[in-house]
């Protein structure tokens, strides 16, 4: 990164860590929070889907195992950051389970495989624990949503971080030689399948954080509820509409999706999703880069339209 | 007859065609010749109209062919044999055969001219029930050129037919592409082995790198001393393959 | 037990017609068509809106399957024909997104129509059984079962008997050769498309009969996609036997472990195929 990019971005960091000491408004934090996962959850997803090439519709049962884990961990007696790390762990160990045999086949297989392995996670979740999970009454009295958003907000970090040192790592660059020419890569040596695998053992353990952040979030909930398809959509659409394969894409699709929800949430149920799935639609047809692009499009049609009037005024004086 | 004029062809941003005109009249045979990634491929597939050229024209008699589809430049009258064959590796024999014959006036005389091309392959017709994957790669190769038979066209674009094949077939397909070419069907014919190529040829033009460097009566070509030295070879261990037809 | 099987055959047929559209599409195209159970959906509502005007479910069918047919061909000229020409798994991937993200849009779409209320279609035939050796069979899963295997016999002597189906054949096995030989490949692809969405009415009307609502296309979806990889990617054949595999595997579960399991079975089947013969069960050499 650019130095001269460095300061506002530390800038802005700032100013989202003093969040909770500004407000007290719960509805802001938990707003917060909630971008925080959608950050974490799509760049995780960014990492597989976009820098791999590798589409997975499954991620939710990554973020669910994290969730359930790191529940069943933390209420054991645990610290919750060792409980984080377990449910990560899961999630990495479930990710196997699907994506060896998948990642070996066709682009088919993988997107089917890992839809085929949510489903199977959201209904025997659903069949185990029948009932919400709460807080015992001890956990109730110690919870602080300040210290939920600063673990979210650091782990949010850790995520992008992760990300970004991945993709310029040479690991990364020859992820991206693979997804760009799988033929040409593996023959200068680089091993397609293993290199696939890893990406899929990074992206799953940050989903797993992500899950693993929502269960420590939140007070009451269905112990499938983090293993809802939604949370298989959303880092799907996020990234794609933000800008695949790139650091900021995905935080910026996060950003517009949550907006675009509170906004319509007063309104009728699931517009949003009418939304995005159009848009959605419309930049895997004509945008393959996000939306983002086409900000950086448009500066760039401007700029040439710039010049080509400053080159014709000087032609006209001349 | 088949006329084309000032070609160019890109992939992506990379020109790999430049103003490439050439022209193959009423029963001849004419011959493209040129190494490995001279754009020979690219030119037989924009003909076929597998590519669209980025500039200028193709013609048969007055049509104008470029930019349309694959499908209508056949019914124009022009069928490709492509390079590696391209069979339906399911279909029998006889169901790729009657694929060659999809156009509806193909369609009318498709027993005459199933009939004819049995004749010319009489392999075809012992192996007509047997799956296309299957056969071996003479075989496969004389199905794709009777396939491309089947259309009835005037015109027909031949990539690399010998491609793999022994050299005995070789030079049996070589006298049947004479045979085919002696009922009036015009030839355009790409070729790694060169001096047979001229041989069969009435006309060859070379390319080199997207350009057309030279053209020429195929005998004047193989005798040239340009074209000895660049695809004979010189030296006596090159004589051999002189040998020819 | 006998009962088990029964309910399991009928319901497998109706996985295995869900099943032949996206094989088709499939096998022809290479587009993954992630849509096609929203699309059933679709049907579905289209054929309570008849039913409400006073139409027999199965009359409507062949409403349904034109009205299918049409919008499937503005969705392909809209939406998927930009991808005829990319390579196979170009393919592949694009038409997985597009269709995902036609799936959220029109399963929402549906919701804002007709509102995310749970609806089905209840003629007066709808409970009747009869039986049969001691087993009681239902009329409209025998119907459902009789359609498939009669839409399955239409579908071969097209694809074997007719040019049209001859070049759709061919077009599966090789496009760029196909267009040598005169296909049109733009007009057999969005012909085969339509065909494969307008083959959803049948169990777009079997679906309503049972029960429905906006989002559970993409459940069905599943269960279609399940048996598409059963039978071996691309094998239209394969899909009935496929589709009884899975539904009597289903109703064996549901004899042994109890209703709750019955959908994670079927998918824990599927992961161990995928996982130990990705390349399907019911693969037959020389099939299309
Ligand atoms: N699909 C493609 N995309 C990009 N470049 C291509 C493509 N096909 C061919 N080329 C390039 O275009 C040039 C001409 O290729 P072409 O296949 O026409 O050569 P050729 O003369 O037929 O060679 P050969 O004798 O090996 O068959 C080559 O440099 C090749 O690398
Ligand atoms: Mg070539």
């Amino acid at each position: 990164m650019h130095s001269r990019k460095i300061i506002p971005v530390i800038l802005l960091l700032a100013v989202i860590a003093l969040f909770p000491v500004m407000t007290r408004s719960e509805y802001i934090l938990n707003i917060m929070i909630t971008f925080f996962l959608y950050v974490i959850l799509s760049e995780s997803w960014n990492l597989i889907g976009g820098f791999a090439g590798q589409i997975s519709l499954g991620h939710s049962a990554f973020f669910g195992i994290g969730a359930l884990v790191t529940r069943l961990v933390w209420l054991s007696g645990i610290p919750v950051i060792p409980a984080l790390f377990a449910g990560g762990i899961g999630a990495a160990a479930l990710a196997c389970s699907v994506g060896i045999p998948c990642l070996r086949m066709t682009q088919a297989y993988f997107p089917i495989g890992t839809l085929a392995l949510a489903m199977i996670a959201q209904i025997t979740i659903g069949n185990i624990f029948p009932l919400p999970g709460s807080l015992s009454s001890e956990y109730v009295a110690a919870y602080n949503l300040s210290s939920r958003y600063y673990l979210a907000f650091a782990v949010g970090i850790f995520t992008v971080l992760t990300v970004y040192l991945f993709a310029r790592s040479k690991k990364g660059l020859a992820l991206v030689a693979i997804r760009d020419d799988e033929g040409a890569a593996a023959a200068v040596g680089v091993k397609p399948f293993q290199h696939k695998i890893l990406a899929l053992l990074v992206s799953s353990f940050m989903a797993g954080l992500g899950g693993g952040i929502f269960a420590y979030q939140h007070v009451s909930y269905f112990y499938s509820a983090p293993f809802e398809l939604s949370w298989a959509f959303l880092p799907t659409l996020t990234t794609f509409i933000g800008g695949l394969g790139t650091i900021s894409g995905p935080i910026i699709g996060s950003v517009a999706f949550l907006a675009l929800s509170e906004l319509f949430v007063l309104n009728l149920g699931e517009i949003h999703l009418l939304v995005f799935g159009a848009t959605f639609v419309l930049i895997v047809m004509f945008l393959p880069k996000g939306l983002f692009s086409l900000s950086v499009g448009i500066r760039s049609f401007l700029r040439d339209w710039a010049l080509r009037l400053i080159g014709r005024g000087e032609a006209k004086k001349l | 007859m088949l006329v084309v004029d000032g070609l160019d062809v890109h992939y992506g941003d990379l020109q790999v065609l430049w103003g490439i005109s050439l022209e193959v009249r009423d029963g001849e045979i004419v011959a493209l010749i040129g190494s490995n990634g001279a754009g020979k491929s690219t030119l037989i597939r924009a003909i076929a109209g597998l590519i669209r050229p980025t500039k200028g024209t193709i013609r048969l008699d007055h049509l104008l062919l470029n930019r349309r589809p694959p499908h209508e430049i056949v019914k124009a009258g022009i069928s490709m044999v492509p390079e590696g064959r391209r069979l339906f590796p399911k279909m029998s024999v006889l169901q790729n055969l009657r694929m060659g014959a999809f156009m509806k006036k193909a369609r009318h005389e498709i027993e005459q001219t199933l009939g004819w091309v049995y004749d010319i392959f009489p392999v075809l017709k012992e192996r007509s029930d047997q799956p296309a994957g299957l056969l071996s790669g003479g075989e496969q190769q004389m199905l794709a050129i009777g396939r491309a038979l089947m259309a009835n066209n005037r015109v027909l674009l031949l990539d690399e037919m010998s491609l793999g094949l022994s050299p005995l077939l070789v030079q049996n397909l070589f006298k049947i592409i004479a045979q085919i070419n002696e009922t009036g069907i015009s030839v355009l014919i790409v070729e790694q082995n060169v001096p047979m190529t001229l041989r069969l040829a009435d006309r060859a033009y070379i390319i080199e790198t997207g350009h057309i460097v030279g053209e020429g009566a195929a005998e004047s070509l193989l005798n040239s001393p340009r074209v000895r030295e660049a695809y004979l070879g010189i030296g006596p261990e090159c004589e051999d393959s002189l040998g020819g037809v | 037990m006998g009962q088990t099987l029964v309910y399991g055959i009928l319901n497998g047929s109706l996985y295995g017609i869900i099943a032949l559209g996206i094989a088709l599409v499939f096998g022809i195209m290479k587009y993954l068509n992630l849509a096609q159970g929203t699309l059933i959906i679709l049907g579905a509502y289209i054929g309570l809106y008849l039913s409400q005007l006073g139409l027999d479910p199965f009359l409507s069918i062949p409403v349904v399957m034109v009205a299918l047919f049409l919008f499937a061909a503005v969705l392909f000229k809209t939406c998927f024909s930009r991808l005829i020409n990319f390579d196979e798994e170009e393919k592949i991937k694009n038409s997985l997104l597009i269709s995902f993200g036609l799936m959220l849009f029109l399963d929402n779409l549906i919701t804002v129509i007709w509102t995310s209320d749970e609806r089905s279609i209840t003629p007066a035939y709808s409970g009747i059984t009869f039986e049969l050796f001691g087993l009681r069979i239902p009329l409209i899963g025998l119907a459902g079962a009789l359609l498939a295997v009669i839409l399955i016999l239409l579908l071969h002597l097209f694809l074997t008997r007719t040019y049209f189906g001859q070049s759709v054949v061919a077009v599966s096995q090789d496009q760029e050769a196909a267009s040598l030989m005169g296909v049109n490949v733009s007009l057999t692809f969005l012909t085969s498309f339509a065909i494969s969405v307008s083959i959803a009415s049948i169990p777009s009307m079997l679906i309503a009969l049972q029960s429905f609502s906006p989002t559970v296309g993409l459940h069905w979806f599943n269960k279609g996609i399940v048996v598409v990889i059963l039978s071996g990617i691309g094998n239209i054949y394969g899909v009935l036997p496929a589709g009884l595999f899975l539904g009597i595997i289903e109703a064996l579960s549901v004899y042994i472990f109890g209703p709750s399991y019955r959908e994670v079975t079927g998918l824990a089947v599927f992961v161990l195929i995928l996982i130990l013969v990705p390349k399907g069960l019911f693969r037959r050499r020389g099939a299309a």
